[in-house]
C-alpha cells in the first residue's frame, strides 16, 4: 500500500515536472508564424529601449512597417558588442564607451543613432563618511569605477580637471553590483557611475554627488549601434530611429507615467527613479557632429592613456541615412 | 547403462603459447560421478572449462553422445565457486533466466526450490541470502534445464565446513535421483573420495593417474581415509 | 536504510523509537532553521541593514508577489525546460559515447583521451565559443547545460560498464546470450549503480551550469531573474533566487535518490516481498 502511494506520488510529480518544462518551452517560443523580417535588439535594463519595449507602441509600429522586433536583455555593453560582432543581434543600445573600445579592437560596427546628454546624472558620488566635498578632496581616496563603461572616461576626465594623476588616488575596477555593496558599507570613498546608480547612491546610501559630467564634458549619451545590419537595411534603420524617437518624445512628456513604469520594472524606490528621470531628457536621433566629436574625444583620450591600442576615426563609422 | 557419454581425445589447450592442458584423453560413462583433483594451475579447471565450451580448444576433440562439441556446450551446466547469480534478478528469475515464464516453469522452479530447501525464497534477491543459500540457488539454476552433465568447478570452496558437508550430501542425493553425469573439480581430495566413483589426478597439465572408488554410499570419513591418503601422495609426489 | 520494526508489545520501546525517528527527521533541519530565526531577529533589531540583507520575511513577501504576478512560475518553467532538455541531450550523448568507448577497444583509443581532455575545460571558458556557434537564443543555454551534464554521465557510464563482473559476463556467454541480450540483461544492470551515481552528480551540475548560461543575453529564467536583480541590488529577489536554487538542488537530489531506490532495490532490500 505504502509502495503504491509512493509510486502514485512520483508519477504525479514526474508528470508535473514534464508539464512545467513543456510550458516553459512554449513560453520561449516566439510566434514565428509571421513572414515579417525579424530585427533583434539588444538592450540593458532601464534604458530607452526598455522604455519602448515596456510601452509597447514600438513593436506595433515596427510590425506595421514590416518588421518583427525581438528584444534581448544584456548585462553590459561589452556583451552587446560581442553579440553584434557575431551577428546574433542586429542593433544594440549602449553607453558611449563600449563602441569606442570595440572599434579600437577591430570590430566593424556602425553608430546608428545618438541620444541626448545624461551628463547631469553621471558623475562621482562620495560617501558621507569620506569627507569629500570637491574633486580636489579625491586625493588619496579609494574610488570605484567600472572599466569599459562611461565611468572609465569620467574618472579620467575628473582626475585631469583636479590636476591629479592615477597614482594620487586608489582606483578600483568593480562591477556595478559589487561597487554598490562596497559603497553602502563604506569600503570605498567614492563611486564613479551613472543613473540610476548615482540617484540610488545619493538617496538610499546618503551619498553626495561631488561632480557631474557637465563639469568635465562627459555627456554619457545613449547610442544605437549596429554591426553590418544597419548599412544593409537602411529602411529598417530609418524606421527604428523614427519610432524610437517617438517613444522618447512620449517619455519627455509623460514623466509621471514613465516613473511609475520604471519603478515597477527596475524595482527601485520611486524617489530614485524620479530623480533620474527629472535630471535628463530623452531623445534618439541620427548621430550629430557634436556627438561624433564627443566620441572622438573619448577615443583619443583612451588611445593617449594606452587603454586602447589603435587610433580610430569615429566619423568613418557613423551611419549616413539620406 | 554403461555407454560412454563424454569422449575426449588428444585435447590440448595453450594460452598465449603456454601449455595449460597437454594431449589429454578421457572417457566418461553415462551416470558416473567423476572428480578431477590436483594442485591449482595443474589444468583441472581448464579441462572443465573446455568441456563446458567456455574456452576454445587448441587441438583435439570433445564429443558428447558421439557428437563433436563446438563452442558453448548446451547439454552441460557449470556451477562455480562464486554463485554468479545476477544480483538484480530474484531467485526465481535467476533460475528461469532466458526461459519463458509460465505456470509450467513456475512449478518446476517451486519443486527445485523445495528440493534445495529454499521454498519461500523465490522472490528474494540474492543480496538477502547467505553464501550457502546462494550456492543452492546456483545449483537449482544449473539443474533447471536438466543438463546431461553437471560440471562443478570448486562449488563448495567458499563455504564453511558444516554448510559444505550438507551441500555434499545434497549434490550426491540429486545425482542419484536424477541419474545424471557429474564432473567435479576440487582441490579437496577428501571431498573427491567421499563423492566420486572415479578420481583423476590432474598434474603437470595432463591426467597423471586414475583411481576407481567403488565404496558404497553413504560413505563416511573413515571409509575414505585410505584412498584419500593414496591420492594425496600421488598429487604431492615429485616426478 | 535501516527500518525500525515496531513492537506493539512494548509501548516504552515503541515511544523511544518514535522519538528517535522524529529526531532523525528533525535534526537535519535544525541548523537552517536556527540561522533563519536569528537572521530574522537581527533584521528586526536593526543589526542588519535591510538594503544590504533583507529579512527572511521580506524574502517571503517577494516570493509571494512574484508568484502572484506569475513571473516566478514562468521563469521557473523556462529554466526547467532548459535544464531538462540540456540534461536529456547531454545525458544521451555522454551515455552513447561511453557505450562506444567502453565496448569497443578501437573507439576507446580513438575517443577516450579526447574526451578526457575536454572534460577539464571550465564551462565558463566555453561561453564565448557557445555564443559564436549557437548565438544568444535558447540553443546556447541548452548547449551549455548539455556540455555540463555530458561528462559526469560519460565518466560514470564508462567506469560502470568497464567494472561489470567479468564472471557474470562469462555466465551470460554460457547461456549463449547474443550481444544485445548480454548488453541488456547483464552489462546495463551491472553498470546501473555507477551510472545512477553519475546521474545524481549531473543533476547538480545541470543547475549550476544553467544559472551561468542564463546570465548571457537572456530575458527569462531563474538565472536571469537573479542577475537582473543583481544589477539593481534588488537583494530580496536575489535571496529568493538563492533559496530557489537550494530548493531545486535538494529536489533533484531527492529525485535521483528515489530513482536509485526504485531501480536498485535489489541492492538495498532483503527481498522477501511475500515472506
Amino acid at each position: 500500500m505504502h509502495k503504491l502511494v509512493k509510486r502514485l506520488f512520483s508519477t504525479i510529480f514526474l508528470v508535473f515536472i514534464i508539464a512545467s518544462a513543456v510550458w516553459g518551452y512554449t513560453l520561449t517560443r516566439e510566434d514565428s508564424s509571421s513572414s515579417l523580417e525579424t530585427i533583434t535588439i539588444g538592450y540593458q535594463a532601464g534604458d530607452p529601449i526598455d522604455i519602448a519595449k515596456t510601452r509597447g507602441q514600438f513593436i506595433k509600429k515596427m510590425k506595421k512597417a514590416g518588421y518583427k522586433v525581438v528584444f534581448k536583455q544584456f548585462q553590459n555593453g561589452s556583451a552587446e558588442m560581442e553579440a553584434l560582432a557575431s551577428g546574433n543581434i542586429d542593433y544594440a543600445r549602449t553607453g558611449d564607451t563600449p563602441p569606442v573600445t570595440a572599434l579600437a579592437s577591430g570590430s566593424s560596427i556602425t553608430f546608428v543613432a545618438a541620444g541626448s546628454s545624461k551628463a547631469k546624472g553621471s558623475g562621482i558620488v562620495a560617501t558621507k563618511s569620506s569627507g569629500i566635498k570637491s574633486i580636489s578632496d579625491l586625493k588619496g581616496k579609494k574610488i570605484a569605477y567600472t572599466s569599459n563603461t562611461s565611468s572609465q572616461y569620467m574618472i579620467m576626465q575628473v582626475l585631469k580637471k583636479a590636476g591629479l594623476s592615477t597614482s594620487d588616488v586608489t582606483l578600483v575596477d568593480m562591477s556595478q553590483s559589487d561597487a554598490s555593496v562596497a559603497f553602502a558599507k563604506g569600503k570605498i570613498d567614492a563611486w564613479t557611475n551613472w543613473d540610476p546608480y548615482t540617484s540610488s547612491a545619493e538617496l538610499t546610501y546618503s551619498g553626495a554627488m561631488i561632480v557631474t559630467g557637465t563639469t568635465v564634458g562627459a555627456s554619457n549619451r545613449d547610442y544605437i549601434i549596429s554591426g553590418s545590419y544597419a548599412k544593409n537595411h537602411p529602411a529598417a534603420s530609418k524606421a527604428l530611429i523614427k519610432y524610437l524617437g517617438q517613444d522618447m518624445t512620449w517619455a519627455n512628456t509623460h514623466k509621471t507615467k514613465l516613473v511609475k513604469m520604471m519603478t515597477k520594472s527596475l524595482k527601485l524606490p520611486k524617489k530614485v527613479v524620479e530623480r533620474m528621470v527629472n535630471r535628463r531628457s530623452y531623445s534618439l536621433k541620427a548621430v550629430s557632429t557634436k556627438a561624433t566629436s564627443e566620441e572622438q574625444a573619448i577615443s583619443d583620450s583612451f588611445y593617449t592613456d594606452g587603454i586602447t591600442k589603435k587610433k580610430v576615426k569615429i566619423s568613418k563609422y557613423v551611419l549616413n541615412l539620406k | 547403462m554403461a555407454d560412454t557419454i563424454l569422449s575426449i581425445e588428444n585435447l590440448s589447450k595453450k594460452y598465449q603459447g603456454k601449455v595449460a592442458l597437454n594431449s589429454t584423453n578421457l572417457k566418461i560413462k553415462n551416470g558416473e560421478f567423476v572428480a578431477l583433483v590436483g594442485q591449482s594451475g595443474g589444468g583441472k579447471s581448464t579441462l572443465l572449462r573446455l568441456i563446458a565450451g567456455l574456452e576454445p580448444m587448441t587441438s583435439g576433440t570433445i564429443s558428447q553422445n558421439n557428437q563433436l562439441i563446438h563452442g558453448i556446450n548446451s547439454n552441460t551446466r557449470v556451477m562455480f565457486q562464486d554463485d554468479r547469480l545476477l544480483p538484480w534478478k530474484t531467485v526465481r528469475e535467476n533460475i528461469t533466466f532466458k526461459k519463458p515464464k509460465n505456470s509450467e516453469t513456475a512449478e518446476v522452479v517451486n519443486q527445485l526450490l523445495e528440493r534445495v530447501e529454499l521454498q519461500g525464497f523465490a522472490d528474494a534477491y540474492p543480496a538477502s541470502l547467505s553464501g550457502g543459500q546462494r550456492q543452492r540457488v546456483a545449483l537449482a539454476r544449473a539443474l533447471f534445464v536438466n543438463p546431461e552433465i553437471l560440471l562443478l568447478d570448486e562449488p563448495l570452496g567458499a563455504l564453511d565446513a558444516l554448510t559444505r558437508s550438507k551441500m555434499q550430501k545434497l549434490i550426491l542425493d540429486l545425482w542419484q535421483e536424477r541419474k545424471m553425469t557429474v564432473i567435479l573439480v576440487t582441490h579437496d581430495v577428501h571431498e573427491a573420495t567421499k563423492m566420486a566413483n572415479r578420481i583423476y589426478v590432474v598434474k603437470n597439465n595432463k591426467i597423471e593417474a586414475t583411481f576407481e572408488n567403488p565404496l558404497a554410499y553413504p560413505r563416511t570419513d573413515a571409509t575414505c581415509t585410505n584412498l584419500s591418503t593414496t591420492i594425496l601422495n600421488k598429487i604431492i609426489d615429485q616426478d | 536504510m535501516q527500518t525500525l520494526e515496531e513492537n506493539p508489545h512494548n509501548i516504552k520501546i515503541n515511544l523511544a523509537k518514535i522519538l528517535t525517528n522524529l529526531l532523525h527527521y528533525l535534526l537535519p533541519w535544525t541548523i537552517p532553521t536556527l540561522i533563519i530565526i536569528s537572521w530574522q531577529l537581527a533584521s528586526i533589531n536593526g543589526l542588519i541593514e535591510s538594503t544590504i540583507l533583507p529579512s527572511p520575511w521580506q524574502v517571503v513577501q517577494t516570493t509571494i508577489t512574484s508568484l502572484q504576478s506569475g513571473v516566478l512560475e514562468q521563469n521557473m518553467a523556462i529554466s526547467l525546460y532548459r535544464a531538462l532538455s540540456g540534461f536529456v541531450i547531454g545525458g544521451s550523448i555522454g551515455f552513447l559515447l561511453a557505450l562506444c568507448t567502453s565496448l569497443s577497444q578501437t573507439l576507446n583509443l580513438l575517443l577516450d583521451s579526447s574526451v578526457q581532455m575536454l572534460r577539464n575545460i571550465p564551462h565558463l571558458a566555453l561561453i564565448p565559443l557557445v555564443i559564436l556557434w549557437f548565438g544568444v537564443g535558447e540553443s546556447s543555454k541548452i548547449s551549455l547545460v548539455t556540455i555540463g551534464v555530458l561528462f559526469p554521465i560519460y565518466i560514470n557510464t564508462y567506469h560502470g560498464i568497464r567494472s561489470v563482473d567479468s564472471n557474470l559476463i562469462e555466465m551470460g556467454h554460457s547461456y549463449q546470450l547474443n550481444s544485445w541480450q548480454l548488453f541488456w540483461h547483464i552489462i546495463i544492470p551491472g553498470a546501473l549503480p555507477t551510472i545512477l551515481m553519475g546521474v545524481r552528480y549531473a543533476l547538480g551540475v545541470m543547475w549550476t551550469t544553467l544559472i551561468v548560461s542564463e546570465t548571457l543575453a537572456s530575458s527569462a529564467g531563474i538565472g536571469y531573474m537573479s542577475t537582473n536583480a543583481q544589477s539593481f541590488m534588488d537583494m530580496s529577489t536575489i535571496l529568493m533566487c538563492i533559496m530557489i536554487y537550494a530548493l531545486l538542488g535538494k529536489l533533484s537530489d531527492l529525485m535521483a535518490k528515489s530513482l536509485e531506490t526504485s531501480l536498485l532495490n535489489w541492492q538495498i532490500k532483503g527481498g522477501m516481498i511475500n515472506g
